[in-house]
């Protein structure tokens, strides 16, 4: 398999704090890559750098050969990187459709997008039936689907999602992660962030633990299931 | 000294007491488009008292801060709850309604067989106390700077003490000083109203330079360039605003350089000092900075 | 006494779709940007001038002054967004206002180097008749204004609702960030508005001037103060609200000078703005989401 994204020694800073120093990873091509970690380690920093709402100050980011470390948000989405932000960012004042045209705003291919819309719609039946309401009147989990098929409509190589899970009921989560199994057989390759390590396990062929801007942990479900200091802290007990 | 270097340091003073009074709303996280309303109502209740009642300045200066205070604190009542652009545009509704009322008031009284008192958009004229008291320009410059030196010391003093820091936590969060049992809003009228009566005293001593006041001097320019003397004098302290005053009043217009152009070049400076610069350029982290060598050195 | 209430409203209406037009670009740049750009007007008085010296110095005719005053106050639209708003996009929205006063300062300074009379006459955009209909009477230019105002919120409502440009609007107006994530490039967007909006600015500008056939740099500020005032009767970022916010001030401004006195009708105007805003800060017609930006 070959390397899609791959990440070395970045920093990003607020101000004089670096919330990442020096991170250094890779996901592989066809892969679920999962990133844990504690709040304020860093995850959302690394995804909003990656996808360039966020400046690194140093460090590279190569996606499929190029560099588009410190590239603007729209270069980036063109190159084939899309990103579903934490606490998902639908457009509130939109209706579903249009927002899931804006997430094909870089494409021309009107025929195409439109076919596009409705396999969003076959996949997620519940943004069918809500198709004219406005995005902000949606439930979480709904508006978490819309995220993910707006993301979807720029067609992607590389998926980013900042955790998908965050504030949904168990059911709810539990539909999330099936359609993510889900897009990765039809052969997608996505970069998740997940504090659900439980659920995480179940998908992903890579793990990261990244604390405090670092990335501390590197290894597959089965080291991430052995390691005994992780096993406490994210999988909750001693038996997985 | 020159006639006209006592005339453009008097004005610098004088211009010095809206800015401050600009300046502090904004340290408490308001910004104000109508202190030119409350540098109105000073100028214009002071001239009434000393003009057309004889009352002797230093009276009729107090007379017009409590007028000021009390008018700021009267738009102030219904508006501090507004947040940012709300503020500021309830603000300038004020400031502009005062000055049209300005622009109303016809109330004239017979003196020395002279007409004296506000005549509408006619203005004021005659304002001349300070004139008749014998006090010469010099020493009017003086006065003001001696007055301007008293408001400073009095901001130093509050913002040094605890005041101060309730002051500046509330301009950058006012939830946080809510948590804290601050009553804000209460709070909030307090500074309004000293803004108002810092504003009225400038305005007072104005029409005393002047001698003649007429409505528009108290536009919505005066309001905006005063925000714009605090803005790029900068945030972080009391001298901010007064640098900012003296840039412009002083540097570009006393020193006749750019006499025809020199709004092209103070309009150009202040766009682009604001990019590298949003806080002005005595910003809090210059001050902090300049605070701690200082500490070092002692 | 009917009479003059129906000549007042059909006056008012007709100045008041002057200020419709001010208020919908100043609406389109308070969208986008969550920022007041107090040049707005200026950059209109700008424009205008541009037409003014053309008019001086060569022969002109009615539409090449009305497209020299779009033009030079989209030209100068564009030189404010550079310097006031595009710097300032991420921090602090009271920088950039001062900013966007200074250049205010910078035009009307420049105006009156190379202008330096206080007042110059402007060309009428017709010289007919006015029309009657019956005993009230109405200027061609006035249906002229009522036509520019409606057509423009018509094509505005199309350009927003049934374009790739306006889905990229309304997505910088209701989400910057996500409009980002999107593809969308924002800076891009936000120079577009500016110009869409200043040319909009600088149409009502010279509608405005040809009407009262002179102008003055004080043109400048008259129209950031319209424009902000039929915003905000209307509701911050609604272009509707706008519209309405427009033809309301214009009407009750009419009624006013007739019965009251153009003074009294300015203290007016500021006392329903004031009271507004203590009693209904989001307007009469309140934006969507409005209040949880502003």
């Amino acid at each position: 398999m070959s390397v899609l994204l791959e990440i070395s020694d970045l920093v990003t800073s607020y101000g004089k704090i670096e919330a990442l120093k020096g991170v250094s990873l890779s996901v592989e091509h066809g892969s679920i890559t999962c990133l844990l970690g504690p709040n304020g380690a860093g995850k959302t920093t690394l995804m909003m750098t990656t996808a360039g709402i966020l400046r690194p100050k140093r460090g590279s980011i190569r996606f499929s050969g190029s560099e588009i470390a410190g590239r603007a948000p729209h270069a980036i989405v063109a190159q084939g990187v899309a990103l579903v932000p934490e606490n998902r960012l639908v457009f509130p004042a939109m209706t579903v459709i249009d927002n899931l045209q804006a997430g094909a705003y870089q494409r021309n291919d009107r025929a195409e997008i439109a076919a596009d819309g409705e396999r969003m719609f076959e996949r997620f039946p519940r943004l069918k039936e809500r198709s004219a309401q406005l995005a902000g009147t949606l439930s979480g989990g709904e508006q978490q689907m819309l995220a993910v098929a707006r993301a979807l409509m720029s067609r992607p190589k590389l998926l980013l999602m900042d955790e998908p899970s965050l504030g949904l009921a168990p059911l709810v989560v539990e539909e999330i992660f099936r359609i993510i199994a889900e897009l990765h057989k039809d052969g997608a390759t996505i970069f998740l962030v997940e504090q659900n390590a439980h659920l995480a396990l179940k998908v992903a062929q890579h793990f990261y633990l990244m604390e405090q801007g670092k990335v501390s942990f590197s290894g597959t479900p089965g080291a991430l299931a052995e390691d005994e200091v992780i096993r406490r802290a994210y999988l909750g007990s001693a038996k997985s | 000294m020159s006639d006209y270097a006592i005339g453009v340091l008097t004005n610098i003073g004088l211009v010095s007491f809206i800015a401050l009074s600009a300046y502090l709303l904004l340290i408490a996280g308001e910004m104000s488009f109508g202190q030119q309303g409350f540098f109105g109502v000073g100028a214009y209740v002071a001239g009434i008292a000393t003009a057309m009642y004889g009352i002797p300045l230093p009276v009729a200066a107090v007379i017009a801060m409590a007028a000021g205070a009390a008018a700021a604190f009267l738009v102030g009542l219904p508006t501090l709850r507004l947040r940012g652009l709300y503020f500021a545009m309830a603000t300038l509704a004020a400031a502009e309604m005062l000055r049209i009322l300005f622009e109303l008031i016809h109330f004239q009284r017979e003196i020395d067989g002279e007409l004296v008192g506000p005549d509408g958009t006619q203005g004021f004229r005659s304002i001349r106390w300070v004139f008749e008291a014998g006090i010469e320009p010099a020493d009017f410059l003086v006065i003001v700077w001696a007055l301007l030196a008293l408001a400073v010391t009095a901001f130093i003093v509050v913002e040094r003490s605890r005041l101060g820091a309730t002051l500046r936590m509330l301009g950058e969060d006012p939830e946080l000083a809510r948590m804290l049992g601050i009553r804000v809003e209460r709070f909030k009228l307090g500074i309004a109203a000293a803004a108002g009566a810092f504003a009225a005293l400038g305005g007072a001593l104005y029409a005393h330079h002047n001698t003649y006041i007429e409505p528009r001097n108290f536009d919505i320019m005066l309001g905006v360039h005063s925000l714009a003397y605090a803005l790029i004098g900068g945030l972080g302290t009391v001298f901010g605003p007064l640098f900012g005053v003296l840039i412009d009043i002083g540097v570009l217009e006393g020193s006749r350089v750019f006499q025809g152009y020199r709004m092209i070049v103070f309009g150009g400076l202040v766009a682009l000092l604001l990019v590298v610069r949003p806080r002005g350029l005595l910003d809090e982290r210059f001050v902090h900075r300049l605070r701690f060598r200082a500490f070092r050195h002692t | 006494m009917l009479f003059d209430l129906l000549q007042n409203t059909l006056d008012g209406l007709a100045m008041g779709s002057a200020y419709a037009l001010l208020a919908v670009g100043f609406t389109l740049i308070f969208g986008v940007l969550r920022r007041v750009n107090l040049s707005y007007g200026p950059a209109i008085m700008f424009g205008a001038y541009c037409a003014t010296w053309v008019h001086l110095n060569f022969q002109a005719g009615v539409l090449a002054l009305a497209l020299i005053t779009i033009a030079g106050a989209a030209l100068a639209g564009a030189y404010v967004e550079r310097l006031c708003f595009a710097p300032h996009r991420n921090g602090s929205a009271i920088a950039a206002m001062v900013a966007s006063f200074a250049l205010w300062m910078q035009f009307e300074e420049l105006v009156t180097l190379v202008m330096p009379k206080h007042l110059y006459d402007f060309p009428p955009m017709l010289s007919a008749d006015p029309i009657s209909f019956g005993p009230l009477t109405l200027p061609i230019e006035a249906l002229v204004m009522l036509g520019c105002a409606l057509a423009i919120g018509f094509g505005l409502q199309r350009l927003l609702y049934r374009s790739r440009f306006g889905l990229a609007v309304r997505a910088v107006i209701d989400a910057p960030v996500a409009a980002q994530l999107a593809g969308i490039n924002v800076p891009r967007i936000l120079m577009q508005v500016f110009l869409l909006a200043s040319s909009i600015g600088g149409l009502a500008g010279y509608l405005i001037v040809s009407t009262h056939t002179q102008i003055t740099p004080m043109l400048g500020m008259w129209s950031t103060l319209k424009g902000l005032l039929a915003m905000m009767i209307g509701g911050l970022g609604s272009l509707p609200g706008a519209i309405v916010g427009g033809l309301l001030l214009g009407v009750l401004e009419a009624h006013s000078q007739w019965f009251l006195g153009p003074q009294s009708r300015d203290l007016l105007a500021y006392l329903l703005l004031f009271a507004l805003l203590a009693l209904r800060p989001f307007g009469l017609w309140r934006a969507r989401h409005a209040e949880t930006r502003a």
